[in-house]
């Protein structure tokens, strides 16, 4: 049982190794500088920044490889020993620069697996660290199995290596990143949205239809955004005054998207009431109430609200029972 | 000047400072008055006992000189005209991307709208500046404040530390999880007027619905929600309503969006006027503005907190 945890650790530290060097090495790429990947090496000077970087990737490198190639007959004695040897004190000495760093650059991840590990230095990634060095030493002197030996016992093998693996990932603050990044969903405050399809889901409203014998030109006099919402205003006439008719369109559902309108005095900005309308629109917004109700979500109506009633620069205002502004989905 | 919206909610908007800001070039200057001509004419104004002055460095009010171009920090009076209890003379700021560096000179581009900037770094302040900005080379961002002589910038501040990428790779900083709060925090700077009409109040926001406009980025070509940024904002409109707090003061006021911010966007710096500042710009003021909030000219940003809306 121990011969085979020894075992384990051989190509677990080979893959930490080299994805510690790619991840590391795509940092650098995306962002051409090799200061960007700093972790340890903000504790150099600048002059040796650059190569400290490129040191520890190369050293991983030669680590990961000396490991692969090391593990069976070929190169087995002297030379595996001296790799296993030199992976234990890269991580000696890089939970000891984990330390340093807490203490003097407390605000930095350490940036073992490049982009993900950008979370400041905690106990949990120095505990790793410290765990691969003896994960290392271990393996020093560990005398070659066969592949019969090490298959007839690989079920064993697999448990070992899932416990490792699963003890390695609660020490490791870059899952939390990657898991973020899997699941990552843009809010739609950050989405950028096209107006032209905006423009055509509102087409497709009943707010739409119902106001748009008020439209006096199909070109919007002004586009603009906030947050979640697309606002667009049409020129039209109320009450023999100059008029504008501003819908509101949600980002969030691109084929139903809640509308809200509001009919404004284009001098005042004042809401105003909605013309009188014929038996056929009233029965149009009965049916439009009532879908309003079966449609209702409070998370999306008190957020319509908002941004139709305090929206900023005051373009929209609260709407007032009696007054031309209504809030329904479609 | 346009005016600005007080909002509401603060604790005690009685016993708050009110500031503003008024530019131009000094006239006269004696140890209780300063007289500045600027585009409404000229202007008298008298000097508090406290009052301070910068020019490259702390100095007395009395030791401006006739032809230095100033900003001056006003708290209402009795008299209802003002006086004025800080001073900043040939003050001005380079921020953008190293095009050129030759030594100390170097020619900084701050957008695509704005023509080259020359910086030339002090002697003096050369090992402070490079501590903090420690890659002087072409492609990598800049922010120095300094003492403005004609067209050269003579650098002195180097307001916080220069991000380690090159402003045309900047990693993007996304949330943490995928909704937003409602209001933001970071650092707010302030930047020069350049074309801004006089005395103007708004601030430079740097996530400018970009299918609407951006000018500065339609200049730079840069296709629609294509540009960089370090930190994701929600999107605005020009003329959005923003209550900005300077966290450092405790004042907060209600302004314009008035432009974009193509530079802002690109730094992933802490502000450390008074606390740490989560990383990232949100909002550029107008001077005016930046004055009005109690921010202090040469340490160049405070730690803010902006509400959409009033």
């Amino acid at each position: 049982m121990l011969t085979l945890l020894r075992e384990v650790q051989i190509p677990l530290l080979a893959a930490l190794l080299l994805g510690a060097c790619a991840s590391k090495f795509v940092r650098v790429m995306q962002a051409k500088s090799m200061a960007a990947g700093l972790g340890p090496t903000a504790m150099f000077p600048l002059k040796l920044r650059r190569p400290a970087a490129i040191a520890m990737c190369a050293t991983e490198f030669g680590c990961g490889i000396g490991l692969i190639v090391t593990a069976g007959r070929f190169g087995g004695g002297t030379p595996a020993t001296l790799i296993r040897l030199a992976t234990g004190l890269l991580f000696l000495v890089a939970t000891a620069a984990l330390i340093e760093l807490r203490s003097v650059r407390p605000d930095i991840g350490c940036g073992c697996f490049g982009e993900f590990s950008t979370a400041p230095v905690t106990w949990r990634t120095i505990a790793r660290s410290a765990l691969l060095a003896v994960a290392a030493l271990v393996t020093m002197q560990l005398p070659v199995h066969g592949f019969e030996t090490l298959s007839n016992s690989a079920g064993t093998l697999a448990l070992l290596i899932a416990g490792e693996l699963t003890l390695l990932a609660l020490l490791s603050p870059e899952i939390r990143e990657i898991m973020v990044r899997i699941g990552y969903s843009a809010p739609c405050e950050l989405r950028v949205d096209n107006p032209d399809q905006t423009f055509a889901a509102l087409q497709r409203s009943t707010q739409w239809r119902k106001h748009a014998d008020l439209i006096a030109n199909r070109e919007p006099s002004d586009v603009w955004r906030e947050l979640c919402w697309r606002y667009m205003a049409f020129p039209s006439r109320a009450a023999g005054k100059d008029a504008e008719l501003v819908f509101a369109i949600r980002l969030d559902h691109h084929r139903k998207p809640a509308v809200l309108s509001a009919l404004v005095d284009t001098a005042t900005g004042a809401v105003l009431t909605w013309p009188a309308t014929g038996a056929k629109h009233a029965r149009a917004r009965v049916r439009v109430a009532r879908r309003a109700k079966l449609a209702y979500r409070p998370g999306a109506i008190s957020q319509a609200e908002r941004a139709a009633g305090q929206g900023p620069g005051g373009r929209i205002n609260p709407p007032v029972d009696g007054q031309g502004a209504t809030g329904f989905r479609r | 000047m346009v005016a600005a919206h007080q909002s509401s909610g603060e604790p005690d908007p009685a016993s708050r400072p009110v500031y503003r800001a008024v530019s131009g070039e000094i006239t006269d200057i004696s140890p209780h008055f300063v007289t500045i001509g600027h585009v409404a004419g000229e202007r008298r104004i008298a000097l508090t006992a406290e009052a301070t002055a910068w020019r490259g460095e702390p100095l007395d009010p009395s030791a401006l000189s006739i032809g230095d171009d100033v900003v001056i920090r006003i708290i209402p009076s009795q008299s209802g005209t003002g006086i004025a209890d800080r001073i900043w003379a040939n003050i001005g700021r380079v921020c953008g991307t190293i095009i050129e560096a030759e030594g100390n000179r170097l020619v900084v581009a701050e957008c695509a709208m704005r023509e080259p900037q020359l910086v030339e770094i002090s002697p003096l302040a050369s090992v402070r500046i490079m501590v903090k900005a420690p890659n002087l080379r072409p492609g990598y961002l800049i922010d120095i404040i300094g003492v403005r002589h004609q067209d050269v910038l003579y650098g002195i501040v180097a307001t916080s530390p220069q991000p380690p990428y090159r402003s045309d790779h900047v990693p993007p900083h996304r949330p943490a999880a995928g909704w937003l709060s409602d209001s933001i925090t970071g650092s707010a700077v302030w930047h020069e007027p350049a074309h801004e009409p006089y005395g103007v109040l708004g601030v430079f926001y740097p996530a400018v619905d970009p299918a609407t406009g951006c000018f500065e980025d339609a200049a730079a070509k840069v296709a629609p929600g294509q540009a960089q940024s370090f930190r994701e904002l929600p999107y605005l409109a020009i003329g959005s309503a923003l209550t900005v707090r300077n966290e450092c003061t405790n004042m907060s006021w209600t302004l314009p969006v008035t432009g974009c911010s193509p530079t802002a966007r690109l730094f992933n710096d802490h502000c450390v006027a008074c606390k740490t500042s989560p990383r990232g710009r949100i909002a550029d003021l107008t001077l005016a503005s930046f004055v009005a909030l109690g921010g202090e000219l040469e340490q160049g940003c405070f730690n803010a907190t902006l509400t959409i809306g009033r």
